[in-house]
């Protein structure tokens, strides 16, 4: 067993970042809204830690908190990713469809292209030597497992609740949203919001965890990326990018043996999901519970 | 009588049509107060005015003397006005239980915080909610279906599920824009029944675009008859059919 997380320690830690990652896109989309701007709140997250980590002038802090510092720094890339969301979100969420999503691509290249020419990000370069958290790899789990664990009681929570009925509502139909009461406005920057505090605080957590910080972390690439993952599992519940982001993200390592041709699979993968699985991988296990259901009750009527 | 919702030389043009064109009435507490006219005459315009989902050209509108014109469309609801639409629009991928919840949001309050920390207050206002919404589903008569799809439903149900939805908004005014389109007879022929019962239980204004003659006639005080965007007749029921402006433009032509 031991050896067993000696040798995938670092690949589950990285499924369950990436799942967290992929669950970050859910929540706009839970209120209609095609966001791709979690890389550049992850970015930022980033920088954020590995800043207070390594900066001169944080060392005061460093020294007073020890390991408190950590949750400092995941609680201000949280409360800084919340305020740039707003200032984002405000204009681009007037954006609809794939006009949102190229703009907030777009976003991802702004703040991409600034920390690639700062000298606080540490400019082409980036930031190295980011304090660690703990001594292993595989300990991260301990930080990644339980903010899993939190981000699904907490989607539990809102898809029961007032909020979580409006963003539900604005997707379903957001003109008949706004006609029952619904400032759709404010609920879609406020479900923008959610999804740019995890995916900053993933980012803060990820600083110490790569040891390292650079304009490669939060990219285009990982737009498709996280997109992909919520493609593939589904769009409609937050199991689907809780599927599609452990198993997309394991992917690559699974089909390592195959070299180049990994690859060609993984697009393969995605094709074919997009066309058979039209609501993901969480649909499609929802459409065979419901069957199940059916067949051994004599009537349908639901719970 | 107490003048509810007043509307002066209201407006809109689209391109160069005039769809509503210095259209002006009141409507008093209490009323069913009919829209009739030709397909494309203005009258789903008018509503659209009137729930700040398309913007006035000109005119105005005001609701116990405060004026709407240029509030956006949740600050109507807010206010207490409530419509359907004439081509259904449930949020359809919920269920008709939620339908109805999400319209109880201008009279809930729980936030993000007290909701994901399971409040009591939170808890409470979601009980409330949920008795609401299944009092509305029984009063709309789809109680035994309020887990399923609203997709899943009938025309006539959905149009019920519509109304049903609007009235979970605590409205005082009701727009219903065609509700019998789709149904069969038998449906219209209720449907003439519970409008009155509503509009008695929730004292409720109602305003009513409708095509079926015979329901506008038994169910309304009082009916508008709108031609090209413009008012042409307005009266009691018995005076707009023998409008000879009405005949021509509306009656005669079916
Ligand atoms: N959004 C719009 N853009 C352009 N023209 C419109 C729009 N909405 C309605 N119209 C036009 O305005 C006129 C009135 O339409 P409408 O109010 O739907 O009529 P009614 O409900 O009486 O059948 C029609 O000629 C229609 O084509
Ligand atoms: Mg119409």
């Amino acid at each position: 067993m031991d050896e067993f997380f000696q040798n995938n320690g670092f690949l589950i830690v990285v499924m369950v970042q990436q799942t967290l990652l992929a669950m970050s896109l859910y929540y706009p989309l839970m209120a209609g809204q095609l966001s791709l701007a979690s890389p550049g709140f992850y970015a930022l997250g980033g920088y954020v830690a590995a800043i207070i980590g390594t900066v001169e002038y944080f060392s005061p802090w460093r020294d007073a908190l020890g390991w408190g510092v950590f949750p400092l720094e995941w609680l201000i890339a949280g409360v800084m990713s919340a305020l740039l969301a707003v200032i984002v979100g405000i204009p681009a969420l007037r954006l609809k469809g794939i006009y949102l999503a190229l703009a907030t691509i777009a976003f991802v290249e702004i703040v991409r292209v600034t920390c690639l020419n700062l000298d606080i990000t540490g400019g082409a370069i980036g930031i190295f030597g980011v304090p660690q958290l703990f001594e292993s790899r595989w300990a991260y789990i301990w930080i990644f497992g339980p903010l899993l664990a939190v981000m699904l009681y907490f989607s539990y929570r809102l898809e029961r609740s007032r909020v979580g009925r409006a963003f539900k509502a604005i997707r379903e139909d957001e003109l008949a949203a706004d006609a029952m009461g619904i400032n759709t406005t404010r609920y879609k920057v406020l479900s923008f919001v959610i999804g740019a505090v995890l995916a900053g605080i993933v980012g803060a957590m990820s600083a110490p965890f790569l040891n390292t910080w650079n304009a490669r972390q939060g990219t285009f690439d990982a737009s498709i990326a996280y997109l992909a993952y919520v493609l593939i599992g589904g769009g409609r519940s937050i199991w689907g990018p809780l599927l599609g982001g452990a198993l997309l993200s394991a992917l690559p390592e699974v089909l390592r043996p195959l070299k180049d041709s990994r690859l060609i699979i993984n697009g393969l993968v995605l094709v074919f999901a997009s066309i058979y699985l039209p609501q993901g991988l969480a649909g499609a296990l929802g459409r065979l519970k419901l069957v199940f259901r059916r067949g051994s009750r004599p009537s349908g009527g639901g719970a | 009588m107490n003048i509810i919702l007043e509307a002066r030389q209201l407006c809109r043009n689209f391109g160069g049509l005039k769809a509503v064109h210095n259209v002006s009435f009141n409507v008093a507490e209490g009323e069913i107060f009919g829209l009739i006219g030709p397909n494309g005459a203005g009258k789903t315009t008018l509503f659209n005015l009137m729930t700040g989902l398309t913007p006035v050209s000109g005119g105005t509108l005001s609701f116990r003397g405060k004026t709407l014109t240029g509030l956006p469309p949740f600050r109507i609801a807010e206010k207490g006005i409530g419509r359907t639409f004439q081509n259904i629009r449930l949020f359809k991928g919920l269920t008709a239980l939620d339908n109805i919840r999400v319209a109880r949001h201008i009279r809930t309050s729980a936030g993000l915080l007290s909701s994901v920390l399971c409040t009591r207050a939170s808890r409470n206002e979601e009980q409330q909610v949920e008795e609401k919404a299944w009092e509305i589903l029984k009063l709309v008569g789809l109680a035994e279906r309020g887990m399923e799809l609203a997709a899943n439903f009938s025309y006539g149900e959905q149009r019920r599920l519509e109304i049903g939805r609007a009235l979970a908004l605590d409205p005082e005014v009701l727009l219903l824009d065609e509700p019998a389109a789709g149904m069969n007879s038998a449906e219209k022929h209720s449907l003439t029944d519970f409008i009155r019962e509503v509009r008695d239980r929730f004292n409720l204004t109602v305003l009513l675009i409708e095509h079926h003659v015979p329901l506008v006639m038994n169910l309304c005080d009082r009916i508008a008859v709108l031609n090209f965007g413009e008012l042409i007749a307005m009266g009691a029921p018995a005076e707009v059919q023998k409008n000879p402006a009405v005949i021509e433009a509306y009656l005669g032509a079916e």
